[in-house]
């Protein structure tokens, strides 16, 4: 068998080696996978806040199910949403998805609650120029910001130790 | 045949590991389910003999069946159901093909790609209802040919005679059971009988009959669904306001722009998308491979056809050319079924025998051995090429599943208000189905890692 292929006219072997390949390259990618070692990813969300700044809105809900608060700090990794926010809440970095879908889910959960959360969550909103977001949380609500506070309140935050 | 069917397995192993991370899908699922569940086998398929526009009995018994069966672990089996379906499929067209010799092996990875890279069978794979109906009858097109283009026996008129039945009240385009059976005899095949054929043209007959003069079912109107024109995509009041005084050069529309896409993958559900970001400038190069991909693979077979011109005209055609034969006329009675609206998976039995035809113009292509060293070199850096296309486009399929995985999984955290805006209710039966469909989505299928953004782009997924 094996010397009936070496036998095999040049054509035969251009037809079927790029195919090949192409399959090798996704069976093999597929067993890294399932092992845990996904090439060409920056490995899993980290936690419920890279979740939200994702704005995975399922995977905010499974870690929610699994206990993570949204309301305390987490780390966030450079590329999640900037190298000069190495820390947010979930709902900080929800914002900073720009999804206002997962917000307004994360409200009607009960996730997000009324007073200072609230109102620094629509002032972040304002200051990163998410208006959507803003919307959604404030609603009839009339909040007045300070414009860029809570940004500031958010990058002087010292880098996860 | 030993080495094409592990290459085969690995293909497989691919796509089911792909379609595993895929949540059943909210909007094409959750309602199709809740309304099976809430009936009877027999209330539903009864039922579905008196709709307007549609025919489609067997679809639903095809889902109540799996969801009896199931036991409410609806992502096993439904999704398991998925993979086996890819399974079966990719067997039926080594059946098919029959690639025992190197040569035969040898096309058999350029073929699968071209199966499964094929953008009509995209549709098949990324989305479901939950059962894809158009896999189904990807698998009872496939298993026609198997059973016409074998070795004679009885028991095939039989089956193809079910298959056909089958197929045909499952969707519209099942009727190409039909269409394959009757080519095939038609190019000399005879593993369904003369006899056995007839019944085909009568059960096609008697599903017309059914269809039109005892149930006045009809066929879809302008007002069904949204549909390809030209450079974007028209709505129903737009098609009716447009074309409604007289739809017949829409319907001569699709089924151009149908024929056009089958050969060269452009137009995409009837939106000349390509063209039009040539214009603009703007053209992806994910859908250019796509589109060289198929128009290459065309002219492949179209040099299969004529090298082979002599035999044609004197219709002395043999297992090869009865092979594209059945390729041509499913292509254009699945271009004419999909008159009422453009979309890229009802030409998928079109596309998968396009794979078959392309298997067999390469098997020939390669067997050839050229006196001309120039001509020799020009036939591998032409199939070099089309191979690497076809890979590209196995790779695109791949991405499409792996961004649809978390598309999917994310409805599902918006299921409450997507439930709400569509104004579905659910008995208390429905709402548990729907409980568990979320939770195995959301809990039970962790997100799989995310993959880098540009290579995504590079692979033609936004």
């Amino acid at each position: 068998m094996t010397r009936a292929f070496v036998g095999l006219p040049l054509a035969a072997a251009a037809a079927c080696v790029p195919a090949c390949l192409g399959t090798l390259i996704v069976a093999a990618f597929s067993v890294l996978d399932l092992s845990g070692h996904t090439p060409f990813s920056g490995g899993p969300l980290q936690n419920i806040a890279e979740a939200a700044a994702a704005g995975n809105a399922a995977e905010v809900l499974r870690r929610m199910a699994a206990g993570d608060n949204l309301g305390r700090l987490w780390p966030v990794r450079p590329e999640i949403i900037s190298s000069s926010v190495p820390l947010a809440t979930g709902l900080e970095a929800a914002v900073w998805s720009r999804e206002g879908a997962l917000v307004r889910l994360l409200d009607l959960r009960r996730a997000i609650g009324e007073g200072e959360i609230r109102h620094h969550l629509v002032c972040l909103a304002l200051d990163i120029e998410a208006e959507d977001v803003a919307d959604v949380l404030a609603g009839d609500r009339e909040l007045s910001c300070e414009p860029g506070e809570a940004l500031r309140a958010v990058l002087k935050r010292a880098p996860a130790s | 045949m030993l080495l094409a069917t592990a290459y085969a397995a690995v293909v497989v192993f691919a796509l089911g590991y792909a379609l595993l991370g895929l949540p059943v899908q909210l909007s094409d699922s959750l309602g199709n389910m809740a309304k099976a569940q809430d009936l009877s086998l027999g209330d539903l398929v009864y039922g579905e003999f008196f709709q307007a526009s549609f025919l489609r009995p067997f679809l639903w018994a095809h889902l109540k069946v799996l969801l009896i069966l199931s036991g409410g672990d609806y992502f096993t089996w439904f999704r398991g159901w998925h993979v086996l379906q890819v399974a079966l499929l990719i067997w039926l067209y080594l059946c098919v093909v029959r690639p025992v010799t190197p040569a035969g092996a040898a096309a058999v990875p350029l073929g699968l790609a071209a199966l499964v890279g094929g953008h009509t069978f995209v549709g098949t794979v990324y989305e479901a209802f939950p059962i894809n109906t158009f896999m189904t009858i990807l698998l009872c097109v496939y298993a026609g040919a198997a059973l016409a283009l074998g070795p004679p026996g009885r028991w095939r008129d039989v089956a193809a005679a079910a298959l056909l039945v089958f197929a045909a009240l499952t969707v519209e385009t099942g009727l190409l059971v039909g269409v394959v059976v009757i080519a095939a005899r038609m190019a000399g095949a005879t593993g369904v009988s003369r006899a056995g054929t007839w019944v085909q043209v009568a059960l096609i007959g008697g599903y017309f009959a059914l269809r039109f003069l005892v149930l006045d079912v009809g066929a879809p109107g302008l007002t069904e669904r949204s549909s390809g024109f030209g450079f974007s995509v028209l709505d129903p009041d737009e098609l009716l306001a447009r074309f409604g005084g007289n739809p017949v050069l829409f319907y001569a529309y699709n089924v151009l722009s149908g024929l056009s896409s089958i050969f060269f993958a452009e137009p995409r559900g009837g939106v000349w998308a390509l063209t039009g970001a040539v214009r603009a400038g703007e053209v992806r190069l994910a859908d250019l491979v796509g589109v060289l991909a198929s128009a290459g693979g065309t002219s492949l077979i179209a040099g299969y056809v004529w090298a082979r011109r002599a035999a044609w005209r004197a219709w002395s055609l043999d297992a090869d050319d009865r092979i594209v034969a059945v390729f041509l006329a499913v292509a254009a009675a699945n271009a004419a079924i999909g008159f009422a609206y453009s979309k890229d998976v009802i030409l998928s039995p079109a596309g998968a025998f396009f794979a078959l035809a392309l298997t067999v113009a390469v098997r020939r292509l390669s067997q050839q051995t050229h006196a001309a060293r120039l001509r020799s070199a020009a036939v591998g850096i032409l199939l070099l090429a089309l191979s690497s296309a076809w890979a590209v486009r196995g790779l695109h399929l791949h991405a499409v599943l792996r961004a649809e995985a978390e598309t999917a999984r994310n409805d599902w955290a918006y299921a409450d208000q997507w439930i709400e805006e569509q104004r579905m209710t659910f008995s208390p039966a429905g709402a548990e189905l729907k409980r568990r469909l979320e939770a195995d989505a959301v809990m039970r299928l962790p997100a799989r890692d995310p993959v880098s953004s540009d290579l995504m782009e590079v692979l033609g997924i936004d």
